[in-house]
């Protein structure tokens, strides 16, 4: 078990590498990555957008109590500020992903590859791994963290609507709150770890499509363990993510 | 007819300009299923070879060696003046630019309409055409296949013997000078399957190309072959015109025949 883990992690690091060294070497597949931007980002957005107003509004309304015992309620915007942007809207945002996307990428992949249309691609004259890989893998890398960003935003309306159902607080002062509490290393590190979510969700996804055996047995397994390893490498990243910028003081 | 076994030998007759695939004591396992065993094989221009033989004994195996999508254990496979398993990617796509590829599943772009997987090609082997031209070229194909009607469906649109029509399609695109064909009547019914290989008659004698084709459907190899060639217990077992191996007495060659 524990030595396949390792086998695992080996290949993984293997195929990963392999991106490293395809990704920077022409011919770029620019167009496939366009489009790729477009399916990932675009068609991604409702489902995070949704996701992001409802933690925003829940988070709102379930910290109002504990801060009006305290009297403190006037901090509402601060504390839900500080927590949706430096963690629940880029987790929730890479989580949702790594389910849409990283589900998508793995069992378009397997398919592809249970149906040699892989094969087809190589004896087309095509690189697949950089037509399917590096594009894929570079689309999620960039449109997760814009994604995040718009979920941040859409959370902290959701924050602004969860606190005017019970208390009433403006527009001007809501905003100018969030914005008087959010510093730059609140900011920047929680956007730098979506790149890094980003990357994880599309190359798990590749590795395990590019991967995929065992004809349409194989295509829902490397679906459904593309989420499990995406999402569990989510986590591990963040938890990264917080001891590295506790070690630089941005805590 | 006898058995006809050829010699184990790595050389490759460079001057033979008439043999466009040849193939010398070829050898490749997996794990311990020794699937070629010092298989030797030549294409001539202009000829259609089938290669028959059990599920099972390699026949796909031998067809993506020679293609490259398999690394070879062992010997020699010498398509068009390139000898492919020393080949880099750049000559390897050149190599493949002149060979095209039917596959058994047909492998047609799922996300792709018909159009867009015939151009496929043309783009990606730098075949830099303009769009009208591109266009030209699709029809032709789709004419020549008898589908010019489909060129804005999806393939799920497709009935098998149409998807099998659109992969000959996208191989013929580039106007190859060999086609590899791996089981190209599978899965069809008689009546296709026979329409499919009066078509590969034609593709033969119209576009002047040399085939190697994958089969074990004895009505397919009787309209199409001008030699078979048995693949059995991963040599050359036998070679001969249709009519030859059906009249052998050897047991192993018979037995595909009854």
């Amino acid at each position: 078990m524990i030595k396949n883990i390792f086998i695992e992690i080996g290949l993984i690091s293997r195929f990963t590498g392999r991106f490293f060294r395809e990704a920077f070497k022409p011919r770029f597949e620019f167009s496939e990555f366009l489009r790729q931007c477009y399916y990932i980002g675009n068609k991604s957005l409702p489902l995070v957008a949704i996701t992001a107003f409802i933690m925003g509004l829940v988070i709102t309304i379930q910290s109002r109590p504990t801060l009006v015992e305290f009297g403190a309620q006037a901090w509402l915007p601060k504390m839900v500020s500080v927590s949706l942007v430096r963690e629940i809207a880029p987790v929730i945002t890479a989580l949702i992903c790594a389910g849409k996307i990283g589900s998508g990428i793995g069992a378009e992949l397997g398919s592809m590859k249970v149906t040699e249309q892989i094969d087809a691609m190589d004896v087309s004259g095509t690189n697949p791994y950089k037509f399917l890989v590096v594009t894929r893998v570079m689309s999620t890398t960039l449109m997760i963290p814009i994604l995040a960003i718009l979920a941040d935003a859409v959370s902290l309306y959701g924050g602004y609507l969860g606190a005017n159902i019970r208390g009433v607080v403006s527009w001007d002062l809501y905003w100018n709150q969030v914005f008087d509490t959010l510093v730059f290393g609140d900011v920047v590190p929680s956007i730098i770890k979506t790149f890094f979510f980003g990357f994880a969700i599309g190359i798990i996804g590749c590795y395990k499509g590019f991967n995929s055996n065992k004809g349409t047995e194989g295509v829902g397994q490397s679906a459904n363990s593309a989420v499990v390893v995406s999402s569990l490498l989510v986590f591990i990243i963040d938890l990264l993510a917080v001891q590295i910028t506790d070690i630089l003081n941005l805590n | 007819m006898n058995p006809q076994t050829t010699k184990s030998t790595t050389t490759i007759d460079a001057t033979d300009t008439s043999a466009v695939i040849q193939v010398r004591d070829l050898h490749k396992a997996f794990g311990d299923n020794q699937v070629l065993n010092g298989f030797n094989f030549d294409l001539k221009r202009g000829e259609n070879v089938v290669v028959l033989g059990k599920s099972g004994s390699g026949k796909s195996v031998l067809i993506k060696c020679i293609i490259g999508l398999m690394q070879v254990d062992k010997g020699m496979i010498n398509v068009l003046g390139n000898e492919v398993p020393k080949l880099n990617t750049t000559d390897l796509d050149k190599m493949r630019a002149k060979v095209g590829f039917l596959f058994q599943s047909n492998a047609l772009y799922d996300s792709m309409t018909v159009h867009e997987n015939l151009e496929f090609p043309l783009r990606r082997h730098w075949i830099k055409t303009s769009k009208e031209e591109v266009n030209d070229l699709v029809m032709e194909v789709l004419t020549n296949v008898g589908l010019p009607h489909t060129v804005d469906m999806m393939p799920s649109e497709l009935s098998g013997g149409m998807r099998k029509r659109i992969a000959l399609a996208r191989t013929l695109i580039l106007k190859p000078d060999i086609i590899l064909y791996d089981e190209p009547t599978t899965g069809l019914d008689p009546i296709t399957g026979k329409e499919i290989s009066n078509l590969m008659v034609d593709i033969q004698k119209k576009y002047n190309t040399s085939s190697v084709i994958i089969s074990h459907d004895l009505n397919c190899v009787k309209i199409v072959a001008n030699r078979v060639v048995m693949l059995i217990d991963g040599i050359c077992y036998a070679t001969g015109t249709y009519e030859e191996l059906e009249k052998s007495t050897d047991k192993k060659v018979k037995q595909f025949f009854e």
